[in-house]
Order: structure tokens, then sequence, then C-alpha cells
């Protein structure tokens, strides 16, 4: 993970210098993980390619405005989020910027895919995942899935650290007890 | 899991030091309600990462486009104000270039002027120091060259005189193991005669 954030500067430096192959080299490093994470933010593959697109074109626009390269990832990431919810205020004007509606999308939030596991522990897992709220959905995605640390999580939802361990460490608990409940552990 | 020494929730999802953890798994082993939430922490952690990333349906790529990139000159500007190297280079060249330029325009002095006897005089004053500087020239040339024979003569004697010393020992050599030979065989056939008697 250092040799790649080494790398990574590396390329950032070349693309702020107009080398768009750089940048192209940069985006196949981070493009998957950014799309899974955005899919299973707004939960349609549609928006989650169009986001994907948006945000690494945003944040080569914003390159130079990056101060520590070493912080590439978390950056990209808190334009992802952000691009995210500017998406859910676009369809949802109701809301007051907080976040998306607390009931799940209709193509369901968590990606199967072409999953080994059995269907039943895939779908006991999107359904236990679709009943958290947005943001605690959100944090399980970004340490779970993307596994970031709680200060870079804190850097990419833009709040305290202690937020995000009050958001995820609920999540947790009650994910918990839907998939590993004490008296039918075994899941 | 007030008992333990950490949360066990940033046991499993590993965020504590080296330390920590040391501290957090001997807990462990003498705890089993902690290692019952630690084990169903993990199992939760376990039930969601069977949800798989998906592929990118469709790669991201960009292609050169002038909109988004910096003008040429934003880009030299920044490139030059952004090394050492070439901010050193850069100044140096305009160094150069003030010396080169404060050099050209300088007034050249004016030549003296000059008789055409004195010019005459000059030439030959010049010829006779060019004559001199050949004849001197190739006096050296020649004095090399006789030294350069002395020394390929010297040292020819002194490899022949050298060859003919080994040639010499090699005679005396091979003369004294004829003589030992002859003596050796004169004492044996007296032997034998002596026996035959």
């Amino acid at each position: 993970m250092i040799f790649r954030a080494v790398e990574d500067a590396d390329l950032i430096g070349k693309a702020r210098r107009g080398d768009v192959e750089a940048y192209n080299l940069l985006i196949s490093r981070w493009e998957k993980r950014v799309y899974n994470y955005l899919l299973r933010i707004v939960g349609n593959r549609e928006d989650a390619l169009d986001l994907s697109q948006d945000v690494f074109l945003k944040a080569y626009q914003n390159l130079r405005k990056l101060e520590d390269p070493g912080r590439f990832v978390a950056w990209l990431f808190r334009i992802a989020h952000n691009e995210a919810y500017s998406l859910f205020r676009k369809r949802r004007p109701e809301l007051d910027g907080d976040g998306p509606a607390e009931e799940p999308s209709e193509a369901g939030i968590p990606v199967a895919g072409s999953s080994v596991f059995p269907l039943e522990l895939t779908l006991s897992v999107t359904s236990a995942l679709d009943r958290l709220s947005p943001e605690q959905r959100e944090a399980v995605i970004l340490k779970i899935y993307q596994g970031f640390k709680f200060e870079e999580m804190a850097e990419i939802l833009s709040c305290p650290v202690s937020t995000v361990k009050s958001r995820l460490y609920t999540a947790l608990d009650l994910l918990k007890g839907e998939l590993a409940p004490v008296k039918a552990r075994g899941v | 899991m007030s008992c333990s020494p950490f949360d066990v929730r940033d046991y499993v999802l590993r965020e504590l030091t080296g330390e920590e953890r040391r501290q957090m798994e001997s807990h462990l082993k003498g705890c089993s309600e902690c290692r019952e939430e630690a084990e169903r922490l993990r199992l939760t952690e376990a039930a969601l990462l069977t949800l798989r990333d998906e592929e990118i349906p469709q790669r991201i790529g960009f292609v050169s486009d002038k909109v988004f990139e910096p003008s040429p000159l934003a880009r030299w500007w920044q490139a030059l104000w952004g090394s050492a190297a070439r901010l050193g280079f850069a100044s140096a060249a305009m160094l150069s270039v003030a010396i080169v330029v404060a050099a050209l325009s300088r007034p050249a002095p004016a030549p003296p002027a000059m008789s055409r006897t004195e010019l005459a005089r000059l030439e030959t004053q010049f010829q006779a120091r060019l004559n001199q500087a050949v004849q001197q020239a190739v006096a050296e040339s020649e004095a090399r060259q006789e030294q350069k024979t002395r020394e390929l003569l010297a040292a020819t004697e002194k490899r022949y005189e050298m060859e003919r010393q080994t040639l010499m020992l090699q005679v005396e050599e091979n003369l004294e193991f004829l003589q030992k030979r002859f003596n050796a065989a004169r004492m044996m056939a007296s032997a034998q005669i002596g026996a035959a008697r």
C-alpha cells in the first residue's frame, strides 16, 4: 500500500504537468474501487458509472489543489461522496442535503455479482444492509469493503472520528444481530 | 466488554496498534465473553464480505483535451518555478545572455594609424621570427629523432649481449653434463674389466 501511494504520487506529479496518460494509469488503479463504492451508495450501475466518470474528471481538474499527494485516495473518495450526495439532492430536492432517502433503492445497494456464496446468505446480507440508515451503510462500506482507517473515513465524510465510530459501531451492532445472532451462529 | 483493555470492535476492525493488539489477544485468551463478542464480529464481517466487488462495465479514460489542460505557457511557467534545477539553469542562461549582450554592446577600440614603412618593417620582423621558429622546431625534431635512435641502438646492443651470455651459459652446462656422463661411463667400464679379470 505504501509503494502504491509512492507510485500514485509519481503519477499525480506527471498528471499535474499535463501528462494525460499518467492520469489514465492512475484511473485504472482506482476506478474499480470508486465504482463499487458508488454502486453500493447509489444502488444503480448506470448512475455509478456516470458518477465515477464525473469523479475522475473533477479530480483531474482539481489535481493542483491536492496539497498532499499521499492523501490522494481519501481525497478521491471525498469527491465521490460529494458527487453521490449531489445526485441524491438532484433526484430528491426535498432532502435538505443530509443524505439519500432512508428507504433502499430499487436495485438494492449491495452488489451480489457472481458470488460463489449461497444465495440465501447474499440475500440476508443485502437485506441487513438495506435496513441501516444511509450514514451507517456508508460507514460500513468505507470500513469493511474499502478498508479505510477511521481518520480517512472522517476526512471523506467530513465529520469527526467520534461520529464515524458511532455510526459504524451502531451499524455493526445491528448487522451482528442479524448475521451472527447469539443462538444461531455459523451463518 | 467493559472488562477488555480496548474496544473489541477496534480490535476486529484492525484499528489497534501492534502493542494494543497483543494486550487484547492476551485478554481474549482469558475472557470468554470478549472472545465470543470478537467471534461474532468476525462472523459479521465475513458475512458482509461475501458480497463481492463488481468489475466496472466500462473503463474510464481521458484523451488529451485542451479544455481540461493548462495552457503550454502556464505549464512552462509552473514547471520552471516547480523545479530548483530548472530555475538555476534559467538564471545561469539569463546571466550568460547578459554577459554576451554587454560584451557586444561595448565599442571596439579604433586601430592605430600605420605608415607603409612601418608595415614593411613589421612584416620583415614577423617573417624573421617565423623563420627562426621553424628552424628551431626542425632542430628540436631532429634532436628528438637522434636521441630516439641512440636509445634504440643501446637497447638492441644490450639485448644482444644478454642473449650471448645466455647462450654461453647453456653451452657450459651442456659441456659439464657431457663430461659427467663420460666419467660415469669410464668408471663403469673399469669396473666391468676388473670383474672379468
